[in-house]
């Protein structure tokens, strides 16, 4: 009787495993029709939209673009292509290459000047586009790649959940289960933990900050200027020393600094973290996880100060804001989240393995410089890699989301976003998993 | 027979000879060679009863401290189970979780939370911890600043105010000066009259034979003997001759 129950739940995840890589191959190979496109010409106050249709484009029938505006002057500043969604970018064109799309001009006249394309004349001015236009539009048209990636997700997601739901019926079946395991009852336990630990928590994190500053002669003052003489460092070298012609550049790397320096320092923190918490963990029981958020609560604390420079500069460069401002909280969310996820995985691989603070080094360092802190990931990379990098590196759709809601009012991916939530709430559950499981042997390792 | 506080039950622990290891071997090298597994604690049973204190005897190394530690909960026992009835544990051991750049006074928070008490609670008792350290103007003072003898004071003194159910004693009664050893005593004596669940592990059986109901005796991680205080130390003393 109790063989054939584990085999049955055995079969069940072979059959899992054989769905997964099935749905998985599926989704990657399928040939899905080409996709509907929107185009937003961005102008100073407003966007036109143009909608076309994926038969439209691959005819070649998308050549004309009307503006039916009646203002006497109108600047446009760039074309932003979307996929069927609102939400989906796939590409930005700067005006000077939005220039040379164009073919000729009807009903009025247009200039570049170094702001934008003026568009001077009488109402209904239209566009003949070029054919590397609509080789471009087809191009984009064609790509599969962003809404595969979303599938995807969403569908290891969905496996994993199954995964996890077989696993809760299975510990609630057997009825031995006096050393309690498993995903319900890990939750419960989490949940318990964090209620026990949370003034803990919140209290060793000011203590250590006090603890960081009480010797320093500026105090705290440095948690604004850390992060400040860094953000003048890679303005000079970026900006003047490369040149980079984004506009507001200290603010544009400023912002982006702060999220990754949380990011950085949580990860960082946690492989060494056992070990640099030798005294508290062989005296006392405590959840591992509690340590390393009570890490992030100071790390958000010197956040909270940055972010009031970051506040000034913002006012200084006279940034314009709007309702898509709220998209900076999502954003923040899923970067806690994944830092969080990512920082318990490598909690517990680095009690065992010694050399590995090194290795997250180097390979954080990698992801700085691929995660677009120092350029736009869309616009600065080459074509089919500024696609990839915006689907499959977290820390790049989080900085970007974060800043196009803050720097330029623009609404987030959220199909790509959503899935990089789910995805860093399963890294969450499996870290505290992982952590749960072999917490009681890190003492003997230490 | 008064309730159970604590209940031990076929407790074994292993050390497994883990290691560090570098990258580059952890890849090579999977799993734990089966000889390298060092039994500390060896299917040890005992149940300790409410407001009893219990001593605890054995050579050195012979798993008296990994005991007390997994009873404390910082590592579950490989076989067997402790069941503590859902009573608070606390071991005393010297600064838990002392950070040396706080104030005496922050580490007395940090680590009275850490020991499961709830801050309003930390706070209350603040003052008496304090009082019973004898630190006086050094509680204001970053703990780095403390001679080794004013830091186990202040530890000693944060678990032994605080009231947790089960207190767990790892050799630091001969803690400080003449004065504060004598002090110790005295509130190891309250504390065997309340009704607080005591295990001293120590080696001076002077110590053992004025404060235990009970004494138990390891060798090797075995159990020995577990019973009155005279009869168990008298065995143990005449084991430990030469």
């Amino acid at each position: 009787m109790k063989e054939k129950k584990v085999t049955l739940y055995k079969a069940v995840r072979i059959l899992l495993v054989i769905a997964f890589v099935a749905g998985v191959a599926a989704i990657a190979l399928y040939p899905f029709s080409n996709r509907n496109l929107t185009l937003h010409f961005v102008a100073e106050d407003t966007e036109y939209v143009v909608s076309r249709n994926n038969e439209e484009i691959s005819a070649g029938n998308c050549r004309e673009v009307k503006f039916d505006e009646n203002a006497d002057e109108v600047c446009i500043s760039k074309l932003r292509i979307y996929g069927p969604s609102k939400s989906t970018l796939l590409k930005e064109v700067t005006f000077d290459e939005l220039f040379r799309y164009i073919e000729r001009v009807e009903n009025g006249e247009a200039q570049w000047t170094s702001e934008g394309i003026v568009l001077t004349g009488v109402d209904n001015i239209q566009f003949y586009m070029n054919d590397d236009y609509v080789t471009m539009l087809q191009k984009q048209s064609k790509s599969f790649f962003q809404e595969r990636f979303v599938m995807e997700g969403l569908y290891v997601c969905l496996i994993v959940l199954l995964w996890f739901a077989v696993t809760a019926v299975e510990e609630r079946k057997k009825e031995e289960n006096w050393n309690n395991h498993g995903p319900v009852f890990e939750i419960k336990k989490f949940c318990g933990d964090i209620k026990k630990y949370r003034q803990y928590m919140v209290y060793a994190a000011r203590t250590d900050l006090k603890a960081e500053v009480a010797n320093s002669y500026l105090n705290r003052l440095w948690w604004l200027l850390e992060p400040f003489f860094n953000m003048i460092v890679y303005v000079i070298v970026f900006g003047n020393v490369m040149g980079n012609s984004v506009e507001n550049y200290s603010t544009f790397i400023f912002s982006a600094l702060l999220m990754w320096n949380f990011f950085n320092k949580t990860v960082n923190y946690s492989v060494k973290l056992v070990r640099n918490n030798k005294d508290i963990i062989t005296k006392v029981y405590i959840p591992k996880f509690i340590i390393l958020l009570s890490n992030m609560i100071l790390n958000m604390f010197k956040l909270w100060f940055s972010l009031i420079v970051l506040v000034v500069m913002m006012l200084i460069f006279r940034v314009q804001i709007g309702i898509n401002l709220l998209w900076v909280f999502p954003a923040y969310a899923v970067m806690i989240l994944l830092a969080f996820g990512v920082g318990m995985i490598f909690l517990h691989f680095g009690v065992y393995v010694d050399d590995l603070s090194y290795a997250v080094g180097i390979l954080l360092n990698m992801l700085m410089f691929l995660s677009g802190i120092f350029y736009d990931t869309m616009t600065t990379l080459p074509e089919p890699l500024n696609a990839v990098m915006m689907c499959l590196n977290p820390v790049a759709v989080i900085i970007d989301t974060m800043r196009n809601a803050l720097l330029y009012n623009t609404a987030a991916n959220l199909p790509v976003l959503g899935v990089w939530f789910i995805v860093s709430v399963i890294l969450c559950a499996v870290g505290v998993h992982i952590v749960y499981k072999n917490e009681n042997s890190y003492v003997k390792i230490v | 027979m008064g309730n159970i506080a604590l209940e031990v039950n076929h407790v074994s622990i292993d050390y497994k000879n883990l290691m560090h290891m570098s990258m580059h071997q952890s890849l090579l090298q999977k799993g734990v060679k089966r000889a390298d597994i060092i039994r500390a604690v060896d299917d040890v049973s005992f149940q300790v009863e409410q407001g009893k204190i219990l001593g605890i005897v054995g050579r050195n190394g012979s798993g008296k401290t990994t005991l007390l530690r997994s009873i404390a909960g910082i590592f579950r026992p490989d076989e067997g189970y402790i069941d503590t009835k859902g009573n608070r544990v606390s071991l005393m051991a010297i600064g838990i979780g002392f950070n040396p750049n706080n104030t005496g006074r922050e580490n007395i928070l940090k680590s009275g939370m850490l020991l499961g008490c709830e801050l309003d609670y930390v706070k209350e008792h603040m003052e008496e911890i304090i009082e019973f350290s004898e630190l006086g103007d050094f509680i204001e003072r970053p703990v780095r600043t403390y001679s080794s003898g004013m830091y186990s004071k202040l530890s000693f003194a944060v678990t032994a105010i605080l009231d947790t159910d089960i207190m767990l004693v790892d050799e630091v009664l001969s803690v400080g000066d003449e004065h504060f050893r004598q002090k110790s005593y005295k509130k190891m004596e309250e504390l065997m009259l309340s009704d607080r669940t005591v295990l001293i592990v120590s080696h001076a059986t002077d110590t053992l034979k004025k404060f235990c109901n009970q004494v138990l005796w390891i060798n090797d991680g075995k159990f020995m003997k577990l019973g009155d205080t005279e009869e168990v130390l008298a065995e143990y003393d005449e084991f430990m001759k030469l």
